[in-house]
């Protein structure tokens, strides 16, 4: 579905814009299903280590969530440089909330 | 009806100064009955559980009502003018931030008509706030209240991020930008990544109040430290957010009267920066005698301590700025130069609570109380005093009286640190706070009583600036653009107030202290990076005002309980936005010709 | 450029970044969406926290069908990619496959909400209620505050498209497009989160 733009309805110059096809999208559309499915699969298994399982979920959770950033929210084109640091910065944020609520949390 | 719908900066950051100095004055009068009523041990003057109700609102409304408003009113009536600008990126949306905070306001001050006033402090901690000993009404109010005036700080902080990022005049790189937009901008990230916990924590309390929730029910399984933790999460940064802007005012206040640039910029910045990035790792130093144990304690201990070398950084710069130069003594500057000294003691008295063993000593006593009234008061407020007297021509076209300028900083300067210094030993001769009264004869009384004395001249100096305010009122508005004659950034090349448009043309910058530079060579206007053309002005609109009153109406209905009630008025703030959303507002535009006539604010 | 290029012919290449207020537009929402980030992170802190305290009611293990919330993820996945060629579709000045694209994404919306109801209304039967426990109060404001987000998603998307039928593909209306697709997607990336850590999490802890 790649078309370069050659003339517009005005017959001016035209301009050389390489408009994108959807497959990188469906690539990543397939490897967050994998993700998906993997992490399920981990669960519904029921004889991985308990460790090893959450260690799988975050993992698989964390690239997926990459992922799904990097291709369909278009992170790692350029002029995203300000969006990066912003969800980075709540991701740090979120960081230290999740480990109080870990270890800071008693009764 | 032309301040109920604009969208324009200017007069936006004219309304939220009047809305933050009215709730100042309440803050500032719950403040006067406090001190009366300690004046003396066993006083009689308000009872206990009034008591109570003077101290949450007292700290509530200064920080969330009195000293964030006012620090938006500058960074509305500066910003956008200090980066040639024309208005911020989202105008409607920096008039429905002022509305917002503005109903929030009133919904959480009209619980002392209703008899229903929060008592569980600022800090609202559970199980106090819980519905159990807080059967009442009064801790909805601050719920319901904090979280509609919310929405309208976390609105602008967006904005003031997106304006920073995308609307600078050509040739304002960061690394040129006035420090009081560096303050603003990283105190405006600040506001997006803090404020968010917040709301998390008023839900789940107002869920647990209305709905019968048990996020903090420990009888169900809840839990009274997890409040502290997503409270202070949010609160700790939220004093940063309040003292960042203050280190933007004094940094372009001590240069301007220093006539000399500001020392060490680039450390500025990047101290900023870490101050900003550090303020949110250390919460739990809020936490210290809750129980998180040795290793906890220990870390946050460092991290808080780590914050004292940015900040003195800082502080070192402003004394390299002052060294040299040619000084001038005015309002503004007595008030910036009479920061330093006295955010230092404050800033160092936190070095002390910052080490867990000792704060086990100074945790709610008075030393507390005095080492925050010393930053946020002798910081904050000293430096949004000198902000408003520097900035005043530029918003209001004539400057303020210098003689009541000096009572005004001399009364209140005396009576702070006579209020607060005395306050540091009550706190260490073990003087609880909150505590609505105290026995005679432990060495308390005569402290109390200078510190009322203070209290009274701080008064005193408030007035003084109001009488200030309303004289100068009454005078010509005919302030020069460059009033000081010694303005460095790009706010003083424009009229004293600025046309609606502010900059007839967006000028071009070709270097840190952008007017300045030109000055220095002579020149008596920037130069232009366009040509005059047609303006393109954002429209007025009264959605704003609708959408807050809808949200006023909603908070209501969810407190007492009238589902109906809260319904329609979420349903009022949602059809406000479909309408928004549906009706293109393309604004409109001034052409050169009325430009030339000089289109007023 | 002016709200007045509404022939496909005269609309620049990426239309959703054609204006200054457009670009303002995107540029704050991605602020936005980092305040979200916080926002929901700071529901995980507490769901976390509290994820142990299921007083007399069932606990993640006993309650979570797996099968359930693996269809509702295909849904919302599925609905995430078909925004993507909505937008792809407004990039190829597409007006028609774009508007069906936003169509299906709003349907598959729908359906999650729907499957989302039927589970939260078994969980009550089954003693799972807001009020029985700190777990549930958690578990349903966080994943209620998700399903409210969804669903303020799908209103969205479908006053986007009312204004695309009207006023046709313009550089005013394609940053709508845009935005409320970045939305999307980003209730997509909560929802892999609360897959994983509540309804997988928990199994795991039983």
């Amino acid at each position: 579905m790649s078309s370069n733009h050659n003339e517009t309805a005005s017959g001016e110059l035209p301009k050389r814009h390489k408009v994108e096809g959807p497959q990188k999208h469906v690539v990543g559309f397939i490897l967050s299903l994998a993700l998906t499915i993997i992490a399920f699969a981990a669960v519904a298994a029921g004889e991985i280590n308990e460790t090893f399982t959450y260690i799988i979920l975050v993992a698989m959770a964390v690239v997926q969530v990459i992922i799904q950033m990097a291709y369909w929210m278009h992170m790692k084109d350029r002029g995203h440089l300000f969006p990066i640091i912003g969800i980075i910065s709540g991701v740090v944020v979120v960081f230290t909330m999740v480990i109080m609520a870990l270890y800071w949390v008693w009764w | 009806m032309d301040w109920l719908t604009t969208v324009d900066h200017k007069k936006i950051g004219i309304l939220y100064f009047i809305a933050g100095f009215f709730f100042f004055l309440i803050g500032g009068l719950e403040a006067i009955i406090i001190r009366i009523q300690l004046l003396k041990p066993m006083n009689d003057v308000v009872a206990g559980d009034t008591f109570n109700e003077l101290i949450t609102m007292h700290g509530t409304t200064m920080i969330f009502l009195a000293a964030m408003p006012l620090l938006f009113a500058l960074m509305n009536a500066v910003i956008p003018l200090q980066i040639g600008a024309r208005d911020v990126a989202f105008p409607f949306l920096n008039s429905l931030g002022f509305w917002t905070f503005f109903f929030g306001g009133v919904l959480l001050n009209l619980s002392w008509f209703a008899g229903a006033v929060p008592d569980a402090g600022w800090t609202s901690y559970v199980p106090l706030a819980g519905s159990i000993y807080s059967s009442g009404h009064g801790v909805d109010y601050y719920v319901l209240g904090l979280q509609i005036a919310g929405i309208g700080t976390l609105l602008g902080g967006i904005n003031f991020m997106a304006t920073i990022i995308n609307m600078r005049a050509p040739g304002l790189t960061f690394m040129r930008l006035p420090m009081f937009t560096w303050a603003i901008f990283i105190t405006s990230a600040l506001i997006v990544f803090a404020f968010p916990a917040l709301t998390v924590g008023l839900v789940a309390l107002m869920f647990d109040r209305l709905f019968n929730a048990n996020f903090f029910d420990v009888a169900n399984g809840g839990n009274g430290v997890l409040w502290e933790h997503i409270f202070w999460v949010f609160g700790h940064p939220e004093v940063y957010i309040l003292i960042v802007p203050a280190f933007g005012i004094i940094s372009e206040v001590v240069s301007t009267f220093s006539r000399k640039r500001l020392f060490g910029y680039s450390s500025m910045v990047f101290a900023t920066v870490l101050i900003a990035f550090l303020g949110f790792m250390v919460w739990a130093h809020h936490m210290f005698t809750t129980g998180l144990g040795p290793v906890a304690n220990g870390l946050f201990s460092i991290a808080t301590m780590l914050i004292a070398v940015p900040t003195g950084v800082k502080i070192f710069n402003w004394l390299f700025t002052l060294w040299g130069g040619s000084i001038r003594f005015n309002t503004a500057s007595l008030f910036a130069i009479g920061f330093i000294p006295t955010f230092v003691m404050g800033g160092v008295t936190g070095v002390m609570l910052a080490s867990a063993p000792a704060d086990y000593q100074y945790h709610d006593t008075y030393f507390v109380v005095a080492h925050f009234h010393y930053v946020i008061v002798g910081g904050l407020i000293l430096g949004i005093f000198s902000g408003l007297h520097y900035w005043w021509p530029k918003m209001f076209g004539r400057l303020l009286n210098e003689t009541l300028g000096q009572i005004t900083f001399w009364t209140f300067f005396i009576g702070f640190h006579l209020t607060f210094f005395v306050q540091h030993f009550l706190g260490l001769l073990g003087m609880p706070r909150r505590v609505y009264t105290y026995l005679g004869g432990q060495g308390y009384d005569d402290m109390n009583f200078i510190s009322t004395i203070g209290a009274i001249l701080m008064g005193i100096g408030t007035i003084a600036f109001l009488i200030n305010v309303f004289v100068t009122w009454a005078k010509p508005r005919n302030a020069s653009n460059d009033p000081w004659e010694d303005g460095r950034s790009l706010e003083w090349t424009i009229p004293s107030p600025p046309p609606e448009y502010n900059f007839k043309q967006t000028p071009l910058v070709r270097g840190y202290d952008a007017w300045w530079k030109e000055k220095m060579e002579g020149k008596t206007a920037m130069t232009p990076a366009e040509p005059v053309g047609s303006i393109h002005m954002p429209s007025p609109s009264i959605l704003p005002f609708i959408m807050s009153v809808g949200l006023f109406i909603a908070g209501f209905g969810f407190m007492y309980d009238q589902l109906i009630v809260a319904g329609v008025g979420l349903a009022i703030t949602l059809g406000c936005m479909v309408v928004r959303s549906l009706i293109d507002d393309h604004g409109f535009h001034i052409e050169p010709e009325e430009q030339d006539k000089g289109v007023q604010a | 450029m002016s709200a007045h290029d509404h022939v496909e012919g005269h609309l620049p290449h990426e239309p959703e970044k054609a204006t200054l207020e457009a670009r303002n537009k995107i540029l704050g929402f991605w602020l936005f969406l980092g305040a979200e980030v916080v926002l929901f992170g700071t529901l995980f802190a507490a769901f976390l926290a509290l994820r142990h305290s299921v007083g007399d009611g069932p606990t993640a293990g006993e309650l979570f069908q797996l099968p359930m919330v693996f269809a509702a993820t295909m849904i919302l996945l599925t609905s995430s990619l078909t925004s993507v060629f909505a937008v792809q579709a407004m990039h190829h000045h597409n007006k028609k496959s774009m508007v069906t694209w936003l169509i299906v994404t709003i349907l598959l919306g729908l359906a999650f909400l729907g499957l989302e109801i039927y589970e939260f209304v078994e969980y009550v039967h089954e003693g799972h209620k807001f009020t029985t426990s700190a777990f549930s109060s958690s578990f349903y404001t966080l994943v209620g505050f998700h399903g409210a987000h969804v669903a303020f998603g799908v209103v969205w998307i479908a006053l986007v498209i009312g204004q695309v039928f009207k006023k046709g593909l313009t550089v005013v209306t394609a940053p709508k497009v845009y935005i409320s697709a970045m939305y999307w997607h980003f209730i997509d990336v909560v929802w892999v989160f609360i897959f994983t850590v509540v309804y997988l999490m928990g199994k795991v802890a039983g």
